[in-house]
């Protein structure tokens, strides 16, 4: 019994340190362009959000949108839900594009790089946040430590327009995906912390479920995706000003 | 005309059946809009209402298998304060509870019509162009709608032909084809006389009486319609579009005055012809964003198609001259002018906004020498998730002759307050103060300072 107990000890610290010395010899960037793989794998995908804002007092307000995105930097956000939003839509393109569509006027506008500081529609999101872009075109990743289950990273801007210090990201050692992340304004404060709930659909992994709070407010986003579809061969022409106004 | 507009309706009805019977319905008719009552107060003694509107906006649209689109808005309105002068306006509520029915835009939209890059609109629709913020002087289409004149850049729909045609994702040339004219809308309640120049005399003549007449022109395709292309294209990181139109002024000129002596004292009445002159229009602008502040341009040529001129027929003060006696002063060269505006916006980490523009020319000034020159900023902060939004610092600053500028200036100042009370509902308080000497519309706003208040529900 005790011979029994010591080769499972001996097991244990073995795998303990084999796991250590893999992380170890994973570098961090490599780590964060795994995360990346991992979100950002399929060709195209379309679904609907519900947003769920929950004041310090826990008053709820909901809004509903459709998303739709191809590859890694085009996506087209339109809000159905309520009244007086929707149609509302934003295309977001290469190269730090940006169209705002508002129904009311029947104008599509142009708007400026600077809103990815702004926080999108009232959420805890930035537009920076939504953008889709691969992280590792947006940060430079440092090693912090690894636990049993995740690795942890220190992401660092690579603009200095970002309205973030710093983001530390934990990341799911075993699929790659991000569980949790915490954003550091200029000053060093933590501002925001955001939890990340993933579903396998198909061969993908989707981010289901993401629940931002901003700590110094106490106010709180639910984003929750659902009838994610994937790789229905959008095309470019999905994502033009034609169809952000139909 | 009633032939334009029938052959116009058919082909809507023709294209819209052939494309829609063949495509299986795939959502119910929709039915949102919103209700907003918009009131405002003078602040001078004794504190007149200057407007009251209650509007309930139904839109309706229905899309038949991403394929073709039917959209309509109808304002139902209770507009003014009852003008009641007689006994007998008592029984008449519409005089009592004015109000006015209006269809702002009623047109099918096929995508994708004979080839899969050309889109089609037919009916009753806005039109518009142009990249900066709510001052376009390529927006020309459309009559301008300046019922108030603090809504600025508010147009009505015009019964329009309107295909784009997408050249690929970046490029796109459109064709705007609008059969019959149709004038702007003046300003009524306490903006009533804002536009109005006034007519200048001859030395020794007081104005005594006053009538006009309106010449429109002709209604058929030569002398009615309207035509505008425009080719739209993305490059460099910028947008910018290329456009022209053909097509009358929107406010009518006096052409030709008869003026008649009423008494021994220099009394006269006057009776004006009024008419639109044709005019090109060459228009460029563009937008883009550089090192995060949004920019904006845009500009528009403007050539009258003949030189305007008014005559004033003094013939009545001569009835023994053989030939009729008039005097002839030119309103317009046949030259071009140019309106332009250049803008640019941020938005701060904090969640502040700064939005600034510079317009050359506003929408009712025409002819090089008579375009002031406006100054605009707004400041914006949000609160609360942006459900509160102050804009302490919003209005402009007009000068509309430089070399002296204490006489011909114009200042407005806009603070404004809004408040999402719930997801549907937004209240918005503000006032507007005006000050200045000249001839610009702003300086003549002086007096009307007012305190105002909206709220809109959508639903």
């Amino acid at each position: 019994m005790k011979k029994v107990k010591f080769q499972f000890l001996m097991l244990s610290v073995f795998i303990l340190l084999g796991s250590i010395a893999t992380a170890k010899a994973q570098d961090a960037n490599a780590i964060l362009k795994k995360m990346d793989d991992v979100m950002y794998s399929f060709k195209d995908m379309t679904g609907n959000n519900k947003i769920v804002l929950i004041d310090k007092n826990g008053k709820e307000n909901v809004r509903d949108a459709t998303i739709s995105q191809k590859g890694t930097d085009k996506r087209l956000f339109r809000f159905t839900k309520p009244a007086s939003q929707a149609g509302i839509s934003v295309l977001s393109l290469p190269n730090d594009v940006m169209y705002l569509y508002m129904p009311a006027f029947d104008k599509v506008r142009r708007i400026s790089s600077s809103v990815k500081n702004q926080k999108f529609a009232g959420t805890d999101f930035s537009y920076d946040d939504m953008e889709s872009k691969l992280y590792t075109k947006k940060y430079s990743a440092k090693m912090l430590k690894t636990t049993d289950k995740v690795f942890i990273l220190e992401l660092k801007p690579l603009s200095k327009r970002s309205a973030y210090s710093k983001i530390i990201c934990s990341i799911d050692k075993q699929n790659y995906y991000p569980v949790k992340m915490e954003y550091y304004d200029k000053g060093n404060r933590k501002i925001k912390v955001a939890d990340y709930t993933f579903t396998k659909i198909g061969k993908y992994w989707n981010t289901s479920k993401i629940v931002m709070k901003d700590v110094k407010r106490n106010h709180t986003t639910i984003m929750i995706m659902s009838d994610v579809k994937y790789d229905q061969g959008l095309s470019d022409e999905d994502f033009t000003v034609r169809k952000l106004k139909e | 005309m009633k032939r334009v507009n029938l052959i116009l309706t058919l082909v809507a009805l023709f294209l819209f059946s052939a494309k829609t019977t063949m495509a299986q319905n795939n959502s119910n008719l929709k039915l949102s809009g919103y209700l907003q009552t918009d009131q405002r107060l003078l602040l001078q003694s004794p504190n007149d209402w200057a407007w009251n509107e209650n509007r309930l906006s139904l839109q309706l649209n229905k899309k038949f298998a991403g394929r073709a689109k039917f959209h309509s808005e109808v304002w139902l309105r209770n507009m003014g304060i009852p003008n009641i002068s007689s006994s007998t306006d008592l029984f008449n509520k519409g005089i009592i509870d004015p109000w006015n029915l209006e269809i702002r835009e009623a047109y099918v939209q096929l995508f994708g019509f004979l080839t899969k890059n050309l889109d089609v609109k037919i009916g009753r629709q806005r039109i518009a162009w142009g990249t900066a913020d709510k001052f376009n002087p390529t927006d020309n289409l459309n009559p301008y709608d300046l019922e108030d004149v603090l809504d600025f850049g508010r147009h009505r729909g015009s019964d329009a032909l309107n295909m784009i045609y997408y050249l690929n994702s970046d490029f796109s040339l459109q064709g705007v084809f609008i059969p019959f004219f149709q004038p702007d809308n003046l300003p009524v309640g306490v903006f009533a006389n804002i536009l109005n120049q006034g007519i200048k005399l001859p030395p020794g003549m007081i104005l005594k009486g006053y009538k006009d007449h309106v010449n429109l022109p002709r209604y058929n395709f030569a002398k009615s319609s309207t035509v505008g292309i425009k080719l739209r294209g993305f490059a460099a990181g910028f947008n910018f579009s290329l456009s022209y139109v053909w097509g009358r002024n929107g406010l009518p000129v006096s052409t030709y005055n008869t003026i008649v002596p009423v008494d021994t004292l220099g009394g006269v009445s006057v009776t004006s012809q009024l008419s639109f002159y044709r005019r090109h229009i060459f228009g460029a602008d563009m937008a883009g964003s550089i090192e995060g502040v949004g920019v904006w341009a845009e500009a528009a040529a403007f050539l009258p198609a003949h030189e305007v001129v008014m005559t004033n027929d003094l013939s009545a003060f001569y009835p023994e001259f053989p030939v009729p006696v008039t005097q002839k002063t030119r309103l317009l060269a046949k030259k071009i002018y140019v309106k332009y505006v250049l803008g640019a916006d941020y938005n701060f980490a904090n969640g502040a906004y700064v939005n600034v523009q510079f317009l050359h020319g506003f929408m009712n000034e025409a002819g090089k020498g008579n375009l002031n020159d406006y100054f605009f900023v707004r400041v914006e902060k949000g609160f609360f998730y942006g459900k509160l939004r102050l804009s302490p610092l919003s209005g402009g600053f007009v000068v509309s002759n430089w070399k002296d500028i204490r006489h011909n200036y114009a200042l407005v100042y806009v603070p404004q307050l809004s408040c999402q009370a719930t997801d549907n509902t937004e209240i918005t308080l503000s006032a507007a103060i005006f000050g200045g000497k000249g001839e610009s519309i702003f300086a003549r706003l002086k007096g009307y300072n007012m305190i105002m208040l909206k709220m809109k529900y959508s639903f």
